[in-house]
């Protein structure tokens, strides 16, 4: 059973809480808003703390919803799925026939040469490259591994537009980061 | 979509099954492409690649830069704000 004490949260899990923030929003200052949301929403929801879960998890558990609602904020701004800058980005990379335009290289054996530094490093880099909400998305689905239907759900967007905006996003990250050194020498 | 579905067509397909299970007749589909298509192949490894990267990366990963001096201190004030009301 665990208590909350609310004076040190700031101390003991601010940095904690916003490198999960900043690595699923890739922006400073959403993660900051992120972190400092959860905070005062803790301390609005201290009495529903029941002490099962330590207050890291407990707090992990509210950022979660929070980054969300920033992300949902965002995309009201950019409609991804109807955005036909994104459908010519992607028209790019086919031949009108279907084709790939362009043959894909090899990555070799990316985790044994990948540094954590390097990777983290390139991933946000080409996060920057996309639209802020096609990225945070994609992190949301493959860094934080938070289920389609959930995200789906919770941004208020349709299962089809969510395959549409994460497929967008997977084919633009590959190419970045086959773009960024990923491609070597290899086979896989 | 034809028997055989072209290579964007297939990309699609490839995306949709790291989210959820394609039903039987894209699955098959997809694979029969996959097997005569290198470039299909690999676009399907590498999109595995990268959520087994990034995910590894999130669990191991703990010396990137916390919160910034300024951002703690107006964090601090608010919540500070909010314990005193």
């Amino acid at each position: 059973m665990s208590t909350l004490d609310a004076h040190s949260w700031l101390a003991d899990h601010g940095d904690y809480l916003f490198r999960v923030a900043r690595r699923q929003l890739h922006s400073d200052e959403l993660a900051e808003d992120a972190v400092q949301e959860t905070l005062l929403a803790a301390l609005s929801a201290q009495a529903r703390y029941s002490g099962d879960a330590s207050p890291r998890t407990w707090l992990t558990g509210i950022l979660k919803h929070k980054i969300v609602d920033l992300i949902r904020r965002q995309m009201r701004e950019v409609e991804i799925p109807r955005d036909a800058e994104g459908e010519e980005a992607v028209d790019l990379l086919f031949k009108q026939d279907g084709h790939w335009a362009e043959p894909l290289r090899p990555w070799g054996n990316p985790q044994a040469e990948a540094e954590l530094g390097q990777l983290r490093r390139v991933l946000d880099e080409c996060a920057g490259r996309l639209k802020p909400a096609m990225a945070q998305v994609f992190s949301l689905r493959e860094v934080a591994g938070m289920e389609t239907e959930e995200i789906c759900k919770e941004l208020d967007i349709s299962p089809t537009n969510c395959w549409v905006l994460l497929h967008r996003a997977r084919l633009f990250m590959r190419q970045c980061l086959e773009l960024n050194g990923f491609s070597k020498a290899g086979t896989a | 979509m034809k028997w055989i579905p072209t290579c964007r067509e297939t990309t699609e397909l490839a995306s949709r099954s790291m989210d959820e299970r394609l039903p039987f007749a894209d699955r098959m589909a997809m694979r029969l492409h996959l097997a005569i298509c290198e470039n299909c192949a690999r676009f399907n490894r590498q999109l595995q690649d990268m959520r087994r990267l990034f995910r590894a990366e999130t669990a191991a990963d703990d010396d990137t830069p916390g919160l910034a001096p300024e951002a703690r201190q107006r964090i601090e004030s608010e919540l500070q704000k909010k314990l005193g009301s």
